[in-house]
């Protein structure tokens, strides 16, 4: 960290120190939104960024992004099915009980949003009565949310399958959706190494859409004029567990060399095709790191709308072009850099345009 | 372009044996089509047959007509040679490209393009097709004139004014923005661009549809005259043999996608063979 | 085991923290593709900086995949080497590569630099590299990016001279203010960024080479040395570079600099004071030519 940025840390106030692993806990649904935003997994080094960017979860992801540009690419992850996913939440709003179960997990879905004004002394004593920080068990205010997943059994019910069969495969069974077209697409576009550009590949906007602005994504999703009437319907949302697994350089046999979290949705619609009654539902795919629903979800639903209007160049532009956070916060800092230069040579053609008008009107005269 | 002892030949376009097929490409989508059979839509494949078989040589100073009602193909010709969409077959052939030996269907899309500057011009039945109205009359002739090299501001306002003089477009209306223009005068607009870089082969398509009567008979007066005055070859396609009657010396007659019958335009309005070409005079007749 | 497999995959470890030697290699191929076609848009994968995204990240990765240990490194702001934003970058990849700061344009190895190119003109062996905003010349034209690449392919350039006749027929001359749209080696048109026109002229048959490079908008394009830059203009409109009658430096009494205003005393914008500091510096301790006569090319005339 800078003098500069001390300096400002110092200034914030007398507090205590904030530990790591208090943001990490405390704060959890931060720090993954910034790890989703910016395409790292590394809990601990995002509660860092969180911390330095004042909890500023746009500037964090931006000091992510740039960490990770300093370290080498040195393998490339074998790919991971989402069928190996350890729920530790998955619920399904298609059916009422879903093969596999519901799984509510930790969410704050269902608690009542009601600011909870327990006198400080009391939440600090609750806590430090609290055995210990491995303790999973609910709070006394319940459900809140927190991440200790070290062992996420404790979030699933007995009777719940940890790995549940997609409800998307029970769709296919029943012959409601067609099946995933082969064309195309075999290696993924790697949006970190090429730009992405509107006609790039299914890849690029599912990448582009999983490290985007969470802000934008949803705006987007929401706001798109292509969202037909009525809505699609998350068939599937998962949180869960992944194995990061890479080829041993020298064996050449896959390792899993780390475990990530996932927000996983598919999202269903049966959308009209023009000359066709929908006989099959469209699907959507939405898919981000860390505990991050509303993200998952605005991704699905924008790349159910992007399947389904093929070649809709406006809309791949704002998907693959304005969704970044970095693009988009920097271009707002950079309006704030000094601009003299041009400045000048724009009220000098301002005047001169005006010179030259007055001219003509003495002419004309 | 290996032109080594081709001659230039009398036309200045010909097609030959173009086609135009919409869905399966093969011939199995032919049969049953055409007006035999009164339907271009292929029973066996689905495909429609926009246009097939169609062949006809224009000369320079020549204007050739293509009639039909709406559907017949005849549009669908123009927009294959103007490069507009691709042709399913045949061959198209400009006096200006290789003399004629080279069948410009085969060009890649940027090589068509080029066509578009100096040797085929277009009008198009909406002039929102061939005009940016967002920009001044002027700057609708500057777009060919700077495409064809031009770099001099004042030569190019000088062959603006003298094309909008042309085409009876008052000069004080030069700098104002085509959007703010009546449909008969963006027309005129359209026309003077078509003609900036003086094509040798211009194709107008439903060139007065749409204007009022009266507004169409003032553009059509200027395209007969502007016909006569400049040696192009033109096509002009229209579904009215008023238009075809007034601006064409010879026309084929399509329905289904397919001639039914060719000739001299005035014999043709005399004495009309093919049943459906009668029923095309009588209703002209009114 | 984890060092040495690291080691083993990636090449030695890089000074600490900015950028991996992959990276700076991929930037590279981009630059000289963009040399090898003078005026081309190439697409690179533009990393993230530790600087926001328009505060000059594709320069910075530019710059980086350029300097050594040995090189001397000279970076401005709007013409100023003292610049906040000039001073951290400089500093970060000083910092990082360890290369020298400088601040003379004439000993300068490589010079990054936002929205002006130094007076001082530019020598063999030099390379500038400018930070782009916008890449993208046919932007405001088509907004379409399809149709903007098959433009720049096919050499269709008429949309845009007629936004210049355009500009002429409403305004009665060219608005295009800073970033003038220029056509390299006759074949593509180029944004050089927004530098004033007064700049624009300098990259014309340059002796440096010039590296421009938008982060965000992940393009890397280049004027090689002794290469056609021409602004577009009709032929019969000369190109205007900036000029205000009369005004001069009020530090060096320059008039054949590009001087921008600032406030006097009485606190209206009156004075002006060269953009570049080092070259009016240069200028008051007699370390640089003189200004010509007053009337020669002073803030005007056409380029």
């Amino acid at each position: 960290m800078s003098a500069q940025a001390k300096d400002q840390d110092a200034a914030v106030g007398g507090t205590a120190w904030l530990e790591l692993d208090q943001i990490t806990e405390r704060l959890g649904l931060g720090v993954d939104r910034v790890m989703g935003e910016a395409g790292l997994w590394a809990p601990e080094l995002a509660a860092r960024a969180l911390r330095q960017a004042h909890g500023d979860p746009p500037e964090a992801a931006q000091l992510l992004r740039a960490h990770r540009t300093a370290l080498p690419r040195l393998a490339i992850g074998e790919p991971v099915s989402t069928t190996e996913l350890k729920v530790v939440r998955r619920i399904s709003s298609a059916f009422r009980n879903p093969p596999g179960g519901q799984v509510l997990g930790r969410t704050l879905d269902y608690v009542g949003r009601l600011l909870d004004l327990m006198p400080e002394d009391e939440g600090k004593a609750r806590n430090a009565g609290s055995p210990h920080a491995e303790d999973t068990r609910p709070h006394a205010h319940d459900h809140a949310h927190d991440h200790r997943h070290r062992d996420p059994d404790h979030a699933v019910p007995e009777e719940a399958v940890r790995t549940p069969a997609h409800v998307l495969a029970t769709f296919r069974d029943m012959g409601l959706v067609a099946p995933p077209r082969g064309d195309g697409d075999p290696e993924p576009f790697d949006i970190t190494r090429r730009p992405a550009r509107p006609g790039a590949p299914r890849s690029a906007w599912l990448q582009t859409m999983a490290r985007a602005d969470t802000g934008s994504l949803l705006y987007l999703w929401y706001g798109s004029d292509w969202r037909p009437a009525g809505h699609e319907v998350p068939g599937e949302l998962r949180h869960g567990i992944l194995p990061l697994r890479v080829r041993h350089p020298h064996t050449g046999r896959p390792v899993t060399v780390a475990e990530t979290r996932v927000s996983e949705v598919q999202t269903f619609h049966s959308l009209p095709r023009a000359g066709e009654l929908p006989t099959s539902l469209d699907v959507g795919y939405g898919l981000c790191f860390g505990h991050n629903e509303r993200k998952a979800i605005s991704m699905a639903g924008l790349d159910l709308l992007l399947a389904h209007h093929e070649g809709a160049t406006d809309l791949q532009h704002d998907v693959l072009l304005t969704l970044d956070g970095p693009d988009s916060t920097g271009y707002t800092q950079h309006l704030k850099l000094p601009h003299h230069v041009e400045y000048r040579s724009v009220l000098e053609r301002a005047h001169a345009a005006a010179r030259g008008t007055r001219l003509t009107e003495r002419d004309t005269a | 372009m290996s032109s080594t002892t081709v001659a230039p030949p009398r036309w200045a376009l010909k097609a030959e044996g173009l086609g135009r097929i919409y869905g399966v490409q093969g011939p199995e989508s032919l049969d049953g089509t055409g007006p035999d059979f009164g339907t271009a839509v292929s029973p066996a494949t689905g495909a429609v047959v926009a246009a097939w078989d169609i062949g006809f040589e224009v000369e320079p100073g020549e204007a050739l007509g293509i009639i039909g009602e709406s559907g017949s193909g005849k549009s669908t010709v123009m927009r294959c040679i103007a490069g507009d969409e691709t042709a399913t077959a045949g061959r198209i052939a400009l006096r200006g490209v290789g003399h004629g030996a080279v069948n410009i269907r085969e060009l890649d899309p940027p090589a068509r393009r080029k066509l578009r500057l100096d040797q085929i011009a277009v009008v198009y039945q909406d002039p929102a097709a061939g005009l940016n109205l967002d920009v001044t009359a002027g700057g609708n002739i500057a777009d060919p004139l700077t495409a064809a090299g031009w770099r001099s501001y004042q030569r190019i306002r000088d062959r603006a004014a003298d094309l909008l003089r042309r085409v009876e477009v008052p000069l004080s209306r030069m700098d104002d923005l085509a959007r703010t223009f009546s449909g008969g005068m963006r027309q005129r607009v359209q026309i003077a661009r078509a003609l900036a870089n003086e094509p040798p082969v211009l194709l107008l398509d439903e060139p007065t549809t749409g204007l009022d009567a009266s507004v169409a008979a003032g553009v059509l007066d200027l395209l007969r005259t502007l016909l006569e005055e400049t040696g192009v070859a033109a096509v002009v396609v229209s579904h009215d043999f008023g238009v075809i009657d007034m601006l064409t010396r010879r026309v084929v007659v399509m329905r289904h996608g397919r001639i039914v019958e060719s000739g001299l335009t005035d014999q043709l309005l005399e004495d009309p063979q093919h049943p459906y070409s009668q029923q095309l005079v009588a209703a002209a007749r009114g | 085991m984890t060092a040495q497999l690291t080691t083993e995959l990636a090449g030695p470890p890089p000074s600490p923290g900015i950028f991996d030697e992959l990276s700076k290699r991929e930037i590279r191929r981009a630059m000289l593709s963009g040399i090898a076609i003078p005026g081309y848009q190439v697409p690179f994968g533009s990393r993230e900086m530790p600087v926001a995204r328009g505060w000059g990240s594709g320069g910075l990765q530019a710059t980086l995949s350029l300097v050594g240990e040995d090189s001397r490194l000279k970076v401005i702001d709007q013409g100023e080497d003292a610049g906040v934003n000039a001073s951290n970058l400089r500093r970060l990849v000083a910092a990082h590569a360890g290369c020298t700061e400088e601040t003379d344009t004439r000993s300068a190895d490589i010079i990054q630099s936002r929205h002006r190119i130094p007076e001082q003109p530019l020598r063999d062996g030099q390379v500038l590299v400018l930070q782009v905003p916008g890449a993208e010349p046919l932007a405001g034209i088509v907004r379409d990016m399809d149709e903007q690449r098959r433009m720049h392919a096919e050499a269709d350039y008429s949309k845009m001279w007629v936004r210049l006749y355009e500009d002429i027929v409403h305004n009665g001359l060219i608005t295009e203010a800073a970033g003038y749209p220029v056509l390299v080696e006759g074949r593509y048109i180029m944004t050089p960024s927004p530098i004033p026109r007064w700049d624009v002229p300098k990259m014309n048959d340059s002796e440096a080479i010039t590296v421009l490079s938008a982060g965000r908008e992940k393009r890397i394009f280049a004027v090689p040395p002794h290469t056609r830059v021409v602004p577009l203009t009709f032929d019969d409109r000369p190109f205007e570079v900036e000029r205000t009658p009369g005004a001069a430096c009020r530090l060096c009494g320059s008039q054949d600099t590009y001087i921008v205003q600032e406030p006097g005393p009485d606190g209206t914008f009156s004075a002006w004071v060269c953009s570049d500091t080092d070259f009016c510096r240069r200028r008051r301790t007699g370390d640089a030519p003189a200004a010509p006569a007053a009337g020669g090319t002073a803030q005007g005339g056409t380029a």
